[in-house]
């Protein structure tokens, strides 16, 4: 891959990769540096893939398992039970008009590993469930299921985050001028 | 299909549209056009991932990442001649180098003549026992004098070593029209063979006086010029067991 070819791939790639890596990592430093460090192994390795159509598959599938190999270096996450959403929660609905991004990152950040790599994927729009599957090298059913409640679990974190706002504005008691 | 159904089905629904003609969400959206509850909730659910969607993809990338990347791509890239084309084109001249140089070394190397191709199949019947010696005798003189007294090539020089073994027989043929003869030793059972013809009579004029070593089969043989002969040496086994009565 010649140089251009390589910035190309960078400047249509490394803001949802990085995106997705932060959604992971849930550090800013960590999702730069996984970002980093899969297009840098882009570029050792490129030339080995054939298919230059397969790129953003490729770069998605290489940060969420580089992500995965550190995870496994570190503490131990408790096994997630995927089966306990309540499809109740799946009617929740949010005032999405009084969420900003960074109460959606937190939220998302605070969905179990399984989930969030499933919904961010989604949600950058970059991937039908088919492609989520190929990515993460998991089986198109466990797609949808994950998909399902995995927003069900976005929904009520946060409907629990608009509550806690809202707890917190204290109204100014007017002043009866009268 | 049941609304829980279709609403697992309608959860992996893009919210733009882009999966509008997969055959997967068919029976989803057309059960969600027929229920009222089910549509009101897919047009939340659409509205909510739109949101999302929009809140995810306004998050800020840091200052300078693009550069790093950039930065540290470059030098993380293989160095020309290390990619696949490169490998490639390496792999073919390495493989053309050693068709060559086998080619080359297949030309250069010393081959047996024609004399000495039909010396080697006379060799072998006289060894195998299909035909027999023409003159027999276990002093190598008398095999000299025979030779000489029937006008077949005779040695005028030979190696100090054999001179010292028991000699088995002589046997003489013609080959494209030049006489030549086989002198037959033994050595501790193992036979050694010393084959003569004139230089004259062969093509190759370049004959030099240092033996030539050339290996056929089990047969080591080592082929110099002497004066106006041209003697070869043959036995089984290697050119070192052969160089040994040449010293």
């Amino acid at each position: 891959m010649s140089a251009n070819d390589f910035k190309q791939l960078v400047d249509e790639q490394y803001a949802p990769l990085f995106r997705f890596a932060l959604a992971l990592a849930k550090s800013e430093a960590d999702a730069s540096d996984l970002t980093q460090q899969t297009f840098f192994i882009w570029a050792s390795k490129s030339d080995q893939l054939r298919d230059p159509s397969k790129a953003k598959a490729w770069l998605f599938t290489t940060l969420h398992r580089e992500f995965l190999n550190r995870r496994r270096h570190e503490v131990r996450f408790p096994q997630v039970e995927l089966d306990e959403a309540c499809v109740e929660e799946m009617s929740i609905s949010p005032n999405m008009s009084v969420i900003d991004s960074a109460t959606v990152l937190q939220a998302l950040s605070e969905l179990e590993e399984p989930y969030r790599a499933v919904i961010t994927l989604f949600y950058l729009e970059q991937f039908s469930y088919r492609d989520i599957a190929d990515v993460l090298e998991i089986p198109v059913g466990t797609v949808m299921s994950r998909l399902s409640r995995g927003k069900a679990q976005l929904r009520q974190r946060l409907v629990s985050k608009e509550e806690t706002t809202a707890r917190r504005i204290v109204p100014i008691a007017m002043e009866d001028r009268n | 299909m049941n609304n829980h159904e279709a609403q697992f089905v309608l959860n992996a629904y893009r919210p733009n549209g882009q999966d509008a003609a997969d055959p997967q969400f068919s029976d989803a959206l057309a059960q969600a056009r027929r229920d009222p509850m089910l549509q009101q909730w897919f047009t939340d659910s659409i509205a909510f991932d739109k949101a999302i969607t929009e809140k995810l993809c306004s998050v800020e990338v840091p200052a300078g990442l693009r550069e790093s990347i950039l930065a540290g791509g470059r030098v993380s890239r293989p160095a020309p001649w290390l990619r696949p084309l490169h490998k490639l084109a390496i792999a073919a001249a390495i493989l053309l180098c050693a068709i060559v140089g086998s080619l080359i070394h297949e030309i250069s190397k010393p081959r047996l003549a024609g004399w000495q191709t039909e010396a080697l199949d006379v060799i072998s019947s006289l060894v195998n026992g299909k035909s027999r010696f023409d003159f027999q005798s276990h002093d190598s003189a008398q095999l000299v004098a025979w030779l000489a007294d029937n006008h077949a090539m005779s040695p005028t020089k030979i190696p100090h070593r054999l001179m010292g073994l028991q000699s088995l027989g002589c046997k003489t043929f013609a080959w494209n029209g030049s006489d030549v003869s086989v002198i037959c030793f033994v050595n501790d059972g193992r036979e050694v063979h010393l084959v003569m013809t004139k230089a004259s009579a062969l093509a190759n004029r370049t004959l030099r006086s240092e033996p030539q070593m050339v290996q056929r089969g089990q047969w080591a043989t080592a082929t110099w010029r002497s004066g106006e002969m041209v003697y070869m040496l043959v036995s089984e086994g290697s050119p070192d067991e052969l160089r040994s009565y040449l010293l």
